[in-house]
């Protein structure tokens, strides 16, 4: 039993609250325990990782209690490679928060940022759908208090339309979930997976409904269309660093319909398989082409990163509905990439921002470091907009090419192709407007070799510092790693999808209890178990156990 | 009964989301709470309806009502106590920090000019 | 691989390695800067020199490595006529152009930005002419049109390079865009990306139904790159580039990529009806169309330009014969072009340097100024005008040559006609940039006195006139290069003979023409040119720019119509998108007969069921009421209570009711600090509109709940039901899930309080400390408050039931195992308990008298939560594995404890503090908005009463 396949829940979440008690009037020592914690994390999601990688799927049995009744954590390839990712993410964000010192703004920053990470490991390795909605709740509720870090006016109502529209979503979630139980008496994924495959389609109209709302709700999360219209608000008003921490927080929603849609709902189930690419196809093509327009039309800069982050969420989403091992393996490159490539952009709009006026495309004086900020902004601005040499050309490309369906051709390519356009169109004004309209009344700048002289303009703020720059150019960093190492990446990916995709062996893992578990399993359940009510404690070893494996097997 | 609670669901349901089509903070608030507790009744009743059963396991009996929906609800309730908590403080920090307690932000009163730091 | 082809992949590489090293050099110096950014030049041209043989030979040098083999895409480079052709002048005008801008750039110029910009450029330039797999190439493609955006911008200070580097890379990006769509339908028509493959399978490609949206689309990025007609206006936009790059890009090497692509290209696509019609015919219009336009361009480089778009369009027109001889030709022009052209760019520059203006017309009689340069100046420019004895005559006359005997839908005479009429102006303009620039007498108006500049300067040109002059004289030494790159893109093997004498053929008499025509055109060009300027034609930037304007505001207007920030709006779609799919979903699949009969109803669950649907209704109708709307939902709740408890379900009644209370005590207090009533604002339309949205949502849940509320599920309860005994040691099922079977989620759960508790009290920290707090203090928010806040009557009551309500809270969490309760309602129970002394006898005093810090209650929570569940790790334990025993204590009698129940300890105290601190958090704002604050449990203390009677008495 290795325990470590839960440790990215608890180190978090016994590091927060100790946090938020013990250290919450001295910052220092909160800042190093945050620290600690997130590169312990990133340690040992590095480890589940290699664990993974061989392909085994590892199950943790909650208390002890067998699948499906007690909760499960599974730990394959598709977990291990989001909780590293998150991690990853993490130490980037946090480096940057403290090296800009937002996280002095407000009060529990560390505590709350530790709690969001326990909430969204939980929600990647749980195998149980209504523990994954609790852990939604965890990450969500974090995500409140950072969102809304530090306050201010346009904050507070951009956080409270943030909150509303996520307790909506919790609500539907609810509904999902109640449906699906009423529907299928379980809450196991694996268990679910055996359950729909054996409903016939003559008798599939309440499961279809749940199948449905599900992916409404995480549609919510991965801002889809029709119901991205959050996202472009929240994120815009979020402080810089928890904007960039958001990035992994779409993906959450990405991940929940590659994992549930492939895994239960997938396209090789008779009732509910024909709905989710559909839908998710249409859904993904339009919100390619608003975050496109967003980009284009944004007055600031804020809402044109979040614009542009919608944009990556549309193609990402776009080939998850292709629901093929192939699409799948680029849509997690895709995913990957955008991930780091939102935060490049976030954490340098940081940079920027505080040191000018306010985040409007207006022509200001040229800030202090403008040229290693241009720098840094091309990079990043590249890397999301799709241009090589950074990852998301490769990622386009590669979502493209995986995109077979003559029927899908039209539509697909042409929204990515022209989104992408519009996108750079964008960016390219943006940074004109922000780095080069700037420098008008000065002589040009050596931006390559400007890190630490002083330059034009008037100096309003202090450089930044090494440890302010770090976080962003290794953000840039991971883009340019994914690229040149796009093979074995990628190589990676196309395992996992291939795991994925391989149902009987994820449940034939979850559902097969070792023997001498807690509990003493009596024969059967359902009805006829309550009927046999309390006191009887006939020591069937393993009944349960082998009906299931045998439901896992086929 | 089934057509009682599935009325009471619908009726909850549909207040509920009446509020939340408000422009205040407040009645949005409301809407979310009576959602909250339709989506309770829903996920118990998707345990189905039992009546007059023992709540706790005793000799010799012989039904119970689904334990499993009704453990469910019990953590909903207290996940949506929370979020309710929060929802009302951030309520209040916006409208202490706004002046209004609007939920829409009319282009109008957001400037532009604000830096977002 | 040989070391051939190691070599290769060097040579691919050096520029990118060499890129990075100016930036650091500049410090060493503007000379060490450029002699740096050379030699990676240099070593990449001796290399590709060491190729030379092999590829002279017929070879192919390739090289492969693998990079995403899923894609398909690979690093696959390899080396033939044609990319030795383009590799050659590449690195070598490269080189030049870095001798050149050496002595072109000021001093006020970061050289070293310019130089890593340069061989960034170079690098991707290279990999497009060496790159053996499509998807490679598109990588390099994309790069080109980069490094441009950053080279045209170079001088980031003025509009006009800013404005050009843009639309420049609107234009070629949408280009490659459109590539990128062309190349992967390529790749899915031969089912291989790399080149040497799509080459070999051209037959295959012509007879797919894809073939002509794929041509379509590679020419588009073909013909956006090499600015072919209706493409060709950001070329001279670009022109606001330092001169160097305008020679280096854009006349040398990257408008010539187009071209490169539609001659590699050539085997797998040329020779169909589409290709003629589509490329010949485009290369026509653009050389006729830029060679005019060339003739009234009074800048320098705007004419240069438009002579650039001209030949490009020339060599398109050849490509698209599709012939071998065409074939021929073109690569040969490409050469000559290549010499002449650069030359003259850089001429232009030198004028541009030293008489600080390029305009023509505030030029002329240089010639005894700056005889060098003029002399240099004017061969470039009679070989550009087809002047015998220089190089541009000889691949001309082939040009003419082959366009004389072409046929355009059956027309004979329209490409010979259009082709001489081209030639002519070409011959105009070459003739008018000699006579005008350096003719003429010597004017006394010039910005800055003009002289010949240092050697280094004119070094470059003079290098390249003398090939002009040497393949113009000895056509026979470009035999063999020609051969192998014309070679390579037809595809098979030719041995071309390039001679300066052709015999009397209809060639020479188009020439003859349209040398004279060119004079006479000349002669004329005053007036010409009055006309030119007084007539109307379309200004392609403004056309552009009015575009992309209309562009941007109608995106602009679409963002904020559908992101207007009215969160209502948002949540309404997001209603009606539920309802809808939900539906769709449904009617996709069928429904099974009901299989459970209804429960009978008794007439008091009637009763209460009237109620609640009242209440609801009333909620609706009423709620700008706050306290009303309040008190009403309060009654809701009960009524769910009432139902849960009828329904069998006590620990939700229990626990539905605690909650309930709780959080409509936080609201009350809640709505202390906001309005107590909703204004009517909204227009009846949106109500109904509202309400429908509403009835729809209701009806659709309360069906959805019916549906499966008549039918039987196999559920896994069973197994709860039968274990939770001997599992989990409670007899309460529905508890041990919470705290056992289930006991993760509860982890959560308690987390999620615990996380809301810190959100509140950082909140209400931020908020004291901002602007917020400022108003607090100026509003007067005592006014609804009753006179007598702490009756008599409530603070006895509540004193006396303190002591009771922790008894019961602390019986509710012991008996939770077992029967309805447990660490969370008696938790509430306790922190309802609390809230009725602050309410009755003031938050301070209450404060004052317990001294228990809930962030430490909180903390401990969860710590204790946490750690129990860790403990079972002990017993080498999954996490949260419970472990139960009954002990005996002597006064009671047997007894259980079971870890579970310090795992709900935990949920006690995180619930129990996270009620507490959000209190807490609400009356620090009170007491901050000037409530005042009583130390005495009650404002009337009756013992003063007694003292003062007493005292009376006396």
């Amino acid at each position: 039993m290795n325990h470590w396949i839960i440790a990215p829940v608890i180190l978090p979440a016994l590091l927060a609250p100790i946090i938020g008690y013990v250290m919450r009037h001295d910052i220092v020592i909160a800042r190093i325990a945050s620290v600690a914690g997130t590169i312990g994390l990133v340690a040992i999601a590095a480890g589940l990782f290699a664990t993974a990688a061989p392909g085994e799927t590892f199950v943790y049995r909650l208390g002890d209690w067998p699948a499906p009744f007690g909760i499960v954590l599974v730990l394959d390839r598709l977990s291990a490679l989001m909780v590293l990712l998150t991690s990853a993410l993490a130490l980037i964000v946090l480096i940057h928060a403290i090296a800009t010192n937002w996280d002095q703004k407000g009060l529990h920053f560390h505590a709350l940022f530790q709690f969001q990470l326990m909430g969204i490991s939980g929600a990647f390795l749980t195998g149980d759908v209504f523990n994954l909605f609790v852990f939604f709740e965890v990450l969500l509720i974090a995500s409140y208090g950072l969102m809304i870090h530090a306050g201010g006016r346009q904050r507070m109502r951009a956080g409270l339309q943030y909150v509303v529209m996520n307790l909506a979503g919790s609500t539907l979630f609810l509904f999902a979930l109640g449906t699906l139980y009423a529907a299928t008496g379980t809450l196991n994924i694996a268990d679910l997976a055996v359950r729909l495959r054996e409903i016939p389609v003559e008798d599939a109209a309440i499961v279809r409904v749940a199948a449905m709302l599900l992916m409404i709700v995480f549609a919510v999360k991965a801002a889809l269309f029709p119901v991205q219209f959050w996202l472009p608000g929240a994120y815009s008003n979020a402080p810089a660093p928890v904007a960039a921490l958001f990035a992994i927080m779409t993906k959450v929603g990405a991940y929940s319909i590659i994992r549930i849609h492939t895994l239960v709902f997938g396209p090789d189930v008779p009732a509910t398989g024909d709905m989710a690419g559909l839908w998710l196809f249409a859904a993904a093509v339009v919100t390619v082409a608003v975050g496109a327009f967003g980009v284009l039309g944004a007055r600031r800069l804020m809402p044109l990163i979040a614009f542009s982050v919608l944009g990556s969420m549309g193609t990402l989403m776009l080939a998850v509905s292709a629901f093929t091992p192939g699409a799948t393996t680029a849509a997690l490159y895709y995913l990957v990439h955008s991930t780091f490539a939102a935060a490049a952009l976030f954490l340098i709009a940081d940079l920027v921002i505080t040191r000018r006026p306010g985040d409007t495309l207006t022509t200001l004086p040229a800030t202090v470091q403008n040229g290693l900020f241009a720098a840094l902004f091309f990079g990043a601005a590249i890397g999301m907009a799709g241009m090589p040499p950074l990852s998301g050309f490769l990622g386009k490309l590669f979502v493209l090419d995986n995109l077979r369906d003559p029927a899908e051709i039209g539509w697909a390519w042409t929204a990515v192709l022209l989104g992408s356009l519009i996108t750079i169109v964008g960016f390219a004004r943006a940074g004109s407007a922000l780095f080069w309209k700037s420098t008008a009344f000065v002589l040009p700048q050596n931006t390559i070799t400007e890190d630490e002289e002083k330059e034009e303009g008037p100096i309003t703020h202090d450089p930044a510092t090494a440890w302010e720059v770090v976080p962003t150019m290794a953000a840039i960093g991971m883009l340019a790693a994914l690229s040149i190492f796009a093979g074995p990446a990628a190589r990676y990916f196309e395992l996992t999808s291939e795991q994925l995709f391989d149902t009987d062996a994820y449940v034939g893992a979850v559902l097969d209890n070792p023997e001498g578990l807690k509990p003493y399993p009596s024969e059967g359940y359902g009805d006829e178990a309550a009927a046999e009510g309390y006191g009887d404690d006939t020591p069937a070893e393993g009944h349960a156990d082998e009906s299931q494996s045998d439901e896992g097997g086929h | 009964m089934e057509l009682i609670v599935a009325t009471s669901v619908g009726a909850m349901t549909a207040a509920g989301v009446y509020l939340i089509l408000r422009l205040r903070a407040f009645p949005v608030i409301l809407g979310l709470a009576l959602l909250s507790y339709a989506v309770n009744v829903f996920i118990f009743a998707s345990g189905r309806l039992a009546v007059n059963l023992p709540p706790v396991l005793q000799y010799g009996d012989a039904q119970y009502s689904d334990p499993l929906p009704q453990a469910l609800v019990l953590t909903a309730i207290v996940i949506s106590f929370g979020m309710t908590a929060v929802l009302v403080m951030v309520a209040i920090g916006a409208f202490l920090e706004s002046g209004t307690d609007k939920v829409d932000i009319d282009p109008g009163d957001e400037d532009e000019e604000e830096p977002v730091k | 691989m040989g070391e051939g082809s190691n070599l290769l992949v060097i040579i691919a590489l050096l520029p990118f390695i060499g890129a990075l090293i100016p930036g650091w050099m500049i410090r060493a110096g503007r000379n060490a800067c450029a002699t740096f950014a050379a030699v990676p030049t240099v070593l990449a041209l001796v290399m590709l020199g060491l190729l030379v043989p092999d590829v002279m030979r017929g070879e192919v040098v390739q090289a492969r490595f693998e990079w995403l083999p899923q894609l398909g895409l690979s690093a696959s480079f390899f080396l033939d006529g044609l990319g030795l052709l383009f590799a050659g002048m590449i690195l070598g005008v490269g080189l030049l152009i870095i001798l050149y801008a050496r002595f072109y750039l000021s001093g006020d110029d970061p050289m070293g930005q310019f130089y890593t910009y340069l061989l960034l450029f170079q690098g991707a330039m290279l990999g497009i002419v060496l790159s053996d797999n499509i998807l490679l190439l598109l990588v390099f493609w994309e790069l080109t049109s980069l490094s441009s955006f950053l080279l045209i911008g170079y001088w980031k200070h003025l509009p006009e390079g800013r404005q050009g580097a843009r639309m420049a890379l609107a234009v070629t990006g949408s280009g490659g865009l459109a590539m990128i769509g062309g190349m992967l339908i390529l790749g899915n028509i031969v089912g291989s990306y790399e080149l040497t493959d799509i080459l070999a399978s051209g037959d295959m490609i012509k007879e797919s139904d894809w073939y002509l949206p794929a041509l379509i689309l590679i020419l588009l990025g073909a013909f956006t790159k090499s600015a072919q007609f209706p493409f060709h206006f950001w070329l001279p936009h670009a022109m606001a580039a330092p001169t160097p790059v305008s020679a280096y890009l854009h006349s040398a090497t990257m408008v010539k990529a187009g071209v490169f692509l539609m001659a590699r290209m050539w085997p797998a696509l040329a020779g169909t009806e589409a290709w003629f019609y589509i490329v010949a015919t485009v290369g026509l219009i653009t050389m006729v169309l830029g060679a005019v336009i060339a003739l009234f361009k009074d800048d320098l480089k705007a004419l240069l330009a438009f002579s650039t778009v001209s030949h490009l369009g020339l060599l398109t027109m050849l490509l698209g014969f599709g012939t071998t001889a065409a074939a021929v030709a073109a690569v040969f022009h490409i050469i000559n072009h290549l010499t002449f052209t650069a030359a003259l760019f850089m001429t232009a520059g030198i004028v541009d340097h030293e008489a600080h203006t390029r305009d023509i017309k505030r030029l002329g009689g240089l010639a005894k100024l700056m005889p060098i340069t003029a002399t240099i100046g004017t061969i470039a420019a009679l070989s550009m005008a087809g002047i015998p004895l220089f190089n541009g005559f000889l691949s001309k006359e082939m040009m003419l040559e082959e366009a004389s005997h072409t046929y355009w839908f059956e027309n004979p005479w329209i490409v010979p006609a259009l082709a001489t009429l081209g030639a002519l102006f070409s011959v105009a303009y070459s003739l008018r940039f000699i006579f005008h620039t350096f003719g003429g007498p010597v004017r006394d108006d010039y910005p800055h006195k003009p002289h010949d500049p240092p050697f280094g300067m004119y070094a470059a040109p003079a290098l390249l006139v003398v090939f002009v002059v040497a393949i113009g004289v000895m056509p026979f030494l470009a035999d063999p290069l020609v051969a192998v790159a014309a070679s390579a893109v037809a595809g098979e093997t030719l041995h071309p003979h390039l001679k300066i004498w052709h015999g009397v053929t209809p060639a020479l008499f188009m020439s003859i023409a349209a040398i004279g025509g060119g004079i006479v055109l000349l002669l004329i060009h005053r007036p010409l040119d009055r006309l030119w300027i007084a007539a109307p034609r379309p200004e392609a930037k403004a056309i552009f720019d009015w575009l992309l304007a209309k562009l941007v505001t109608a995106t602009r207007w679409f963002t904020d119509v559908t992101h207007n920030k009215s969160i209502t709006c948002y949540l309404a779609i997001f209603a009606v998108a539920s309802v809808a799919l939900g539906f769709a979903a449904w009617s996709g699949g069928g429904i099974a007969p009901p299989t459970r009969d209804l429960v009978p109803v008794p007439p008091l669950v009637g009763l209460g069921f009237v109620l609640l649907i009242v209440g609801a209704a009333s909620v609706v109708l009423f709620h700008r009421n706050r306290f009303r709307a309040l008190v009403v939902l309060s009654i809701i709740g009960l009524m769910v209570s009432a139902g849960f408890v009828y329904l069998s379900a006590p620990d939700l009644a229990l626990t539905q009711i605690s909650v309930e209370t709780v959080t409509i005590m936080l609201l009350l207090l809640a709505l202390h600090f906001i309005p107590k009533e909703t204004p009517k604002e909204t227009r009846i339309g949106k109500r109904i509109a509202d309400g429908v949205v509403a009835v729809v949502a209701g009806t659709g849940v309360g069906a959805l709940a019916y549906a499966f509320m008549r039918r039987d599920v196999d559920t896994i309860s069973g197994f709860h039901l039968d274990n939770s005994y001997e599992g989990g040691g409670g007899s309460n099922v529905v508890n041990v899930i919470l705290v056992d079977f289930r006991g993760y989620d509860t982890y959560g759960e308690i987390i999620v309080l615990g996380i809301a508790g810190l959100i509140i009290y950082a909140l209400m920290q931020a908020l004291l400390g901002g602007p917020a707090g400022r108003k607090l203090r100026n509003t007067d928010f005592a006014r609804d408050l009753s006179k007598d806040r702490h009756p008599l009557m409530m603070v006895v009551a509540t004193r006396v039931m303190m002591p009771i309500a922790v008894m019961v809270g602390i019986y509710i969490f012991l008996r939770g195992h077992n029967y309805p309760g447990g660490g969370f309602v008696s938790g509430l129970v306790i922190a309802i308990a609390l809230l009725m002394q602050y309410m009755a006898s003031g938050f301070a005093w209450t404060q004052s008298r317990q001294r228990i810090q809930y962030h430490a209650m909180i903390g401990f929570g969860v710590v204790i939560a946490g750690l129990t569940g860790v403990g079972s790790w002990l017993a080498g334990k999954p996490f949260l594995t419970s472990a139960f025993g009954y002990f005996e204590f002597p006064p009671i009698e047997e007894f259980e404890l079971a870890t579970a129940m310090l795992f709900d300890l935990g949920v006690f105290l995180t619930v129990l503090g996270a009620v507490m601190l959000m209190l807490f958090s609400l009356s620090r704002i009170a007491r901050y908005a000037g409530q005042s604050v009583n130390l005495e449990p009650m404002d009337y203390d009756p013992a003063d009463r007694v003292k003062q009677l007493e005292e009376g008495r006396e």
